[in-house]
């Protein structure tokens, strides 16, 4: 491969698992019509909870896309990865066995790890014996299982790494690997998935103050309304393929949008009016790294936790980091429509972002009508702009808070 | 005296329910000197049909099992054991 180098780190490859959509045209087709996928829960196990509405992701049967040893090997969660994964490098033209794999890495990023496969073996144990466990528990429902089945999987043998810092995590993969490709690595697969909707997963959830319990799916998720009543989760996730930008338009394929500035910042648990300082700074962080003037976004895909105090929180960093600006840009969040995948909902967002500047459309923000918030909020249909810079923003329950500024490729496919 | 030995068939039956690997019994049969990786498993899957077959024969298998490299040297070691617990 030549030396040849832009520093700047392009995605050309996108595959998505969601709740509303198998693979990226589904996804848009759902996002850019707001359709909402939220329902009651189905899995088995899971209906004395009190949590009751989450986005699952209910026509992937992972036979269909996964061999059977990783079936058996590994969990929902990087069923979702794997997938995702291939799709992505399919969509960058790099499906296949990789031409030089020390040139590919992966990085992902993960919240709860693998909690069906783990309750299994945890139930084996409590319910016959530690013989009885089988050995792949020890890999299946760690944190980085869906890295290193997606390298093993795709023979890739590039830098490989995990983010595990909290939701905002998302954004901070992302910028991991356009970091590896600005340092020189060729590609970097990254994303992420989750699979939160298993017993024991969701008894883990039902601690946050944050989780909506709310039972019906069209009133449980609305965020920057005076009916926020908390956040509704979802499984799946999305995968992308980031490469240099100078190596993709050697190989001659469409530059889908730029990676060009990210920041992140700490303000603690559930402290949602700090999460303001926090995320402005992270705002502001990013758009240096990107060279970027606040007038310059087009689009804001928000965070949109769901919790009065939280919401007001992120419209007051919007308007304290893009001033005036921040009011008159309009801000979306369509992940009322899904629910948050936890460290997938950001990559989920960033998708959206890709095709929202592809097809010059901000999608809407599924089941909110109004807003009591100082934000132009779009709302029941989707509204044509021309989108050159998207923001997205991201914060953990934990306390973490991230900004990402993606530029639209300009080869744009469509 | 333990009649029922440990067979390519139930090994073959093993790789697929513990590590999700397909192997045909005749052909692991055939290529029973082949070390196991070259059927997809690791030592992980190994480890795991150790434990199928100490639950499933209420006997404990020596350590050196989860080492063994190839099907044949581990049936031998596997049946010997087996046989002299009985």
């Amino acid at each position: 491969m030549s030396n040849r180098r832009s520093g700047r780190a392009a995605v050309t490859g996108i595959g998505v698992i969601a709740p509303n959509g198998m693979r990226t045209d589904a996804y848009w087709k759902s996002v850019r019509e707001g359709l909402t996928v939220l329902d009651l829960i189905g899995r088995e196990g899971c209906d004395h909870l009190p949590l009751r509405v989450a986005g699952e992701v209910r026509s992937f049967d992972p036979a269909d896309l996964i061999e059977d040893r990783f079936l058996v090997q590994t969990d929902r969660f990087s069923h979702f990865a794997m997938a995702a994964a291939a799709l992505a490098l399919d969509d960058a033209g790099l499906g296949g066995e990789p031409a030089e794999p020390f040139s590919v890495g992966v990085v992902t990023a993960a919240g709860s790890g693998g909690g069906e496969f783990g309750q299994r073996e945890l139930q084996k144990l409590w319910g016959k014996g530690s013989k009885f466990v089988g050995p792949y528990q020890s890999i299946a429902w760690f944190y980085a299982a869906s890295t290193g089945q997606i390298s093993i999987r795709s023979g890739l043998k590039g830098p490989c790494g995990v983010v595990a810092s909290d939701e905002a995590g998302g954004l901070d993969c992302l910028a991991h690997a356009s970091r590896a490709v600005r340092r020189g690595t060729d590609v970097m697969v990254v994303g992420a998935a989750e699979a939160p909707l298993a017993p024991y997963s969701m008894v883990c959830q039902l601690g946050y103050p944050e989780l909506s319990t709310v039972d019906d799916p069209d009133r449980a998720y609305r965020p920057f309304t005076e009916q926020a009543c908390g956040f509704v989760p979802a499984e799946g996730g999305a995968l992308l393929v980031v490469e240099d930008e100078a190596r993709a338009r050697e190989r001659g394929v469409p530059v889908r949008a730029v990676v060009a500035g990210h920041a992140a910042t700490f303000t603690g648990a559930s402290r949602w009016a700090e999460s303001r300082e926090g995320l402005a700074r992270a705002i502001r962080g990013a758009l240096d790294e990107a060279g970027c003037a606040p007038e310059e976004i087009d689009v804001v895909f928000a965070d949109a936790m769901g919790v009065p105090e939280a919401d007001r929180a992120e419209a007051l960093a919007i308007a304290d980091a893009l001033g005036a600006h921040g009011t008159r840009v309009p801000v979306t969040a369509p992940k009322t429509g899904i629910g948050r995948a936890y460290c997938a909902a950001p990559v989920l967002d960033t998708v959206a972002a890709v095709l929202a500047m592809e097809h010059g459309q901000v999608p809407p923000t599924p089941n909110v009508f109004d807003t009591c918030h100082d934000l132009d909020l779009v709302t029941s249909r989707a509204r044509p702009a021309e989108l050159r810079t998207a923001l997205v923003l991201s914060r953990g329950l934990m306390g973490s808070n991230a900004a990402l500024v993606v530029r639209r490729g300009d080869d744009s496919a469509r | 005296m333990i009649t029922t030995e440990v067979t390519f068939d139930e090994l073959s039956a093993l790789m697929k329910q513990a590590a999700g690997i397909t192997v045909d019994p005749e052909e692991l049969k055939e290529a029973a000197e082949s070390p196991f990786d070259t059927f997809g498993l690791d030592s992980l899957g190994l480890l795991g049909i150790v434990g199928e077959l100490e639950n499933r024969y209420g006997q404990p298998l020596p350590p050196d099992s989860e080492r063994c490299r190839t099907p044949r040297e581990f049936l031998n070691l596997v049946n010997s054991t087996l046989t002299a617990g009985a």
